[in-house]
């Protein structure tokens, strides 16, 4: 959830400005999108040689920043350096916005394959089987098909992927197409608005 | 003895029991036989068809337990009949062969052809269906936003799945996105014209 960015946060991130390299601004503002970890506040403080406090503070703000970036999807480097104070040192803001503005997509791809959902549809196979003989019936021919679905639960840590196969008559899959095909006709209309 | 309906060979109350079928007269014949097709295509209603016998029994002043035994063995026809696929004539054979008055016979296998399709339809309704699929129900719809992403517009569409397993049924929920979607439609459009090339 995107919080509002406080002036601290604005401090913390001038220290930032103790970095040896451009580059050592982008490996920690890319890295801390995904959140404070002890690994990245270690990496952090050796990088920029200053205590691990202030460290696990870059990283929160940094993390702040980006996702505040992310759920307003703030797009033009006009909205973004918006967001800094007066004062706040001049190059590291434009480098701060374009480290921002060059990784936005990537996270807006994440967060929308990554947001909460019922379980959903990882694959679908069939096979068609024509029914010769039953215990009521001797000789028949009777067309079936058989339909699995590997179904993935992303709420399910571990092994989360399910299979479920299911017995369609002719009659049945015609109702099923007939739903889908309903469902198409009314994704059209959606579209052609 | 060869019969078609069944290879087994038959008791001998079976035979006396059609034997008996030249007892009745014509009227009492035909009633008999329409409880018989009455039941035999509403295989479910098992109470109606007793009681329609002890009915019978009754107004023809027979005891119901023999008319039971009775028609317990002539079910035996068409039942084997049914899993054989046997023809009208093919069971006025058997019927003769086990005694049974040439019209008696000749009354019962036209009766059989002319629900022969209803029964046969009946049979193969009945085959066995591993995890049928019983209904399916969907939505779709936009996700407008989420905790990450303030304004978001993609299209889901969640289906639910009802499939009967055994004598309970088993919900399965799942979420599809709008290419998923086409994919499963054309998967399952594919499935159908692979079954239409079989009838």
């Amino acid at each position: 959830m995107a919080a509002t960015i406080s002036s601290e946060h604005f401090d913390n991130l001038q220290l930032l400005l103790k970095a040896p390299s451009k580059d050592a601004v982008r490996d920690v503002c890319v890295q801390s999108h995904r959140g404070p970890s002890r690994r990245l506040t270690e990496t952090t403080a050796a990088t920029l040689s200053i205590p691990a406090a202030q460290a696990a503070q870059l990283v929160e703000s940094l993390h702040v920043l980006s996702h505040h970036i992310l759920f307003y999807n703030l797009s033009s480097p006009e909205q973004i350096l918006a967001l800094f104070p007066e004062s706040f040192h001049s190059s590291l803001k434009n480098l701060i916005t374009k480290i921002l503005l060059e990784n936005s997509a990537t996270w807006r791809t994440e967060a929308v394959s990554d947001q909460i959902s019922l379980p959903q549809l990882k694959e679908l196979d069939w096979r068609v089987d024509m029914v010769t003989g039953s215990d009521s019936v001797s000789r028949m021919s009777v067309p079936t098909c058989l339909v699995q679905l590997k179904i993935e639960d992303p709420s399910v840590s571990g092994d989360s992927v399910s299979t479920v196969t299911v017995e369609l008559s002719r009659e049945s899959l015609d109702t099923i197409l007939d739903g889908l095909g309903r469902i198409r006709d009314q994704l059209s209309v959606v579209a052609g608005k | 003895m060869q019969l078609h309906f069944t290879k087994d060979v038959l008791p001998d109350s079976v035979s006396t029991d059609f034997q008996n079928l030249n007892k009745f007269n014509e009227q009492q014949f035909l009633r008999l036989v329409e409880i018989l097709f009455q039941f035999l295509l509403e295989p479910k209603e098992t109470e109606r068809f007793m009681e329609q016998l002890s009915e019978f029994a009754g107004e023809h002043g027979m005891s119901a337990g023999p008319l039971r035994n009775l028609m317990k063995s002539v079910l035996l026809v068409p039942q084997g009949a049914l899993k054989k696929n046997l023809t009208a004539e093919q069971i006025k054979e058997d019927l003769v062969a086990l005694g049974v008055n040439e019209d008696k016979a000749a009354h019962f296998s036209q009766q059989w052809g002319e629900h022969y399709a209803a029964l046969s339809r009946l049979a193969v309704g009945q085959t066995l269906m591993v995890n049928q699929l019983v209904d399916m129900e969907w939505k779709f719809g936009v996700t407008v936003g989420t905790s990450e992403i303030q304004k978001v517009g993609n299209i889901f569409l969640q289906l639910k799945l009802v499939i009967r397993k055994g004598n309970s049924t088993e919900n399965v929920y799942m979420e599809l996105t709008l290419p998923q979607f086409y994919n499963f439609l054309h998967e399952m459009e594919r499935a159908k014209a692979s079954m239409e090339c079989f009838s």
